[in-house]
């Protein structure tokens, strides 16, 4: 029975409220049962959040509570961080009903969180440029054909680049428009049909991954 | 094979990736140190996104700006989003800002704070409403089209959106004229299937520079109406509403670090060649 009520339950709500949405979408337009549904989507999707954080600290109790080697140290500044964020938050939305009026939270985010953000994302860029010299070689005659495409795309989108020769934005962007277009617009409609298919597949059941079910089973 | 047995290519070959890292940070401080300016062209995607919001804004259309990039993504999608909000407020449109980035909060706070003259001019819940955060993505977008208050009863700071003077006949995607969305991921695309196809509200794309190719094929088709691409749609975006600012100078990075990265390439091949010349 409890097997019955894992799988074949879930199949069967997910089948009813995905029928619900394409008669909706394709036939009726807006409906208050599909409105309904989706409301409720959004008040899972919150109550989700705050299973997250709970599943976040309990692992990370789980780290602290067995000294789990070089990595619960770490566990206790999540807690940390995690406890004093939480609190002068909520600290901020009871007094003033918003938490950016506290001035450690505001602080946490303005400082420390803002500067960290920016410079994980700076980062990416020194790896690019590493990478370039040591990924980009002309190997054979695709990846030379992809090499000069690319460095026509990469002066295209710096201005330098039609300082050192007007034709470079030209070049860069007739390889947009007629190569990169057609291949993104190809990739987007198989992807789309992939995407129904993965659909009738998961509404059949047989799409287990959909279900958090491993596949064999 | 010994250090002093190879070649002056294979050893360029095998240079720590450190000392890049130090050649890209010198460059970069350069245009900071000294400002180096190149005349910058207009793409055609962020002239038909100016010109589309010049066209299609009348004075009163309440239009949305949905924020979905976060603060790693304040240097290149939020002088295009600030650009934008200057554009409205300057067509006299009525702005709904929300968000479905988890510090939507930072990025709303840091939009006033550069469009503060603009904002200066405008009344809270008159003229602009800042609604906060939206979780699960597309089912929300969804259920914004077909009610705005089923998501948001209040606004952030939990008035009741009946008694918002501009959001009293304001409840569903037709009410809205169009929506600009501020993107580092697939945020729009929920926009293009929840309010564009269904509804036909125009939308349009301010991405990080990756998002380019993404949302090329929806502009070429039509169904963006603009797209502004990384710091340089900024640059362009800034330059059209003539207030030349932080993207137009970050443009002077964008021109050393593209450079170097050219470089990089060539250098790496002209090695590449050289040494497999050698090993034949």
């Amino acid at each position: 029975m409890a097997e019955v009520l894992r799988r074949e339950v879930v199949y069967l709500i997910t089948a009813i409220i995905t029928i619900l949405m394409f008669i909706e979408f394709f036939f009726i337009g807006t409906w208050n049962v599909a409105e309904e549904l989706r409301t409720w989507a959004t008040i899972i999707a919150n109550i989700s959040i705050a299973l997250g954080a709970v599943r976040l600290l309990s692992e990370h109790a789980k780290n602290i509570q067995r000294r789990r080697a070089g990595v619960w140290p770490f566990s206790i500044w999540l807690w940390i961080i995690f406890l004093v964020t939480l609190l002068s938050g909520l600290a901020g939305y009871v007094i003033k009903q918003d938490a950016m009026t506290n001035p450690l939270y505001n602080w946490l985010f303005t400082w420390p969180y803002t500067s960290l953000g920016q410079t994980l994302y700076a980062i990416t860029g020194f790896y690019i440029f590493s990478a370039a010299y040591r990924a980009f070689r002309a190997r054979n005659i695709d990846a030379a054909l992809l090499l000069i495409a690319g460095c026509f795309v990469i002066l295209t989108n710096a201005p330098i680049g039609g300082v050192i020769w007007s034709g470079i934005p030209v070049i860069g962007r007739w390889f947009l428009d007629y190569g990169q277009v057609p291949g993104m617009r190809c990739f987007l409609i198989v992807a789309a049909f992939g995407m129904l298919a993965y659909g009738f597949r998961a509404l059949l059941g047989r799409e287990r991954g959909f279900y958090g079910e491993v596949a064999g089973e | 094979m010994s250090e002093e047995e190879l070649t002056f290519w294979e050893k360029l070959a095998r240079i720590d990736r450190r000392v890049f890292y130090w050649i890209l940070f010198i460059g970069l401080m350069i245009p900071f140190i000294r400002p180096i300016m190149f005349p910058i062209s207009i793409s055609p995607s962020t002239r038909d996104l100016y010109e589309g919001i010049k066209e299609m804004v009348e004075p009163g259309d309440v239009v949305v700006m949905n924020i979905a990039f976060g603060v790693s993504a304040w240097p290149e999608c939020m002088p295009a989003f600030v650009s934008c909000a200057k554009l409205f407020i300057r067509e006299g449109a009525k702005i709904i800002i929300w968000g479905s980035y988890y510090d939507v909060d930072l990025t709303y706070e840091e939009l006033l704070r550069r469009a503060k003259e603009d904002f200066a001019k405008l009344k809270y819940g008159e003229d602009y409403v800042y609604l906060g955060y939206y979780p699960n993505m597309e089912a929300s977008v969804a259920q914004l089209g077909s009610s705005i208050r089923s998501i948001f009863s209040t606004d952030k700071y939990g008035t009741p959106l009946d008694e918002l003077p501009m959001m009293k006949n304001v409840d569903k995607a037709t009410d809205i004229k169009l929506v600009v969305s501020g993107d580092t991921g697939d945020c729009c695309d929920y926009y293009i299937r929840q309010w564009r196809i269904p509804y036909g509200v125009p939308v349009a794309e301010i991405g990080i520079a990756m998002l380019g190719s993404s949302y090329m094929p929806f502009y070429k088709s039509g169904v963006l109406f603009g797209m502004s691409v990384g710091v340089r749609g900024g640059a362009e975006l800034e330059k059209l509403i003539g207030e030349p600012g932080e993207a137009t100078i970050r443009m002077g990075a964008i021109n050393i670090s593209h450079i170097l990265v050219i470089i990089a390439v060539v250098l790496a091949n002209i090695g590449y060649f050289a040494s497999r010349g050698k090993r034949r």
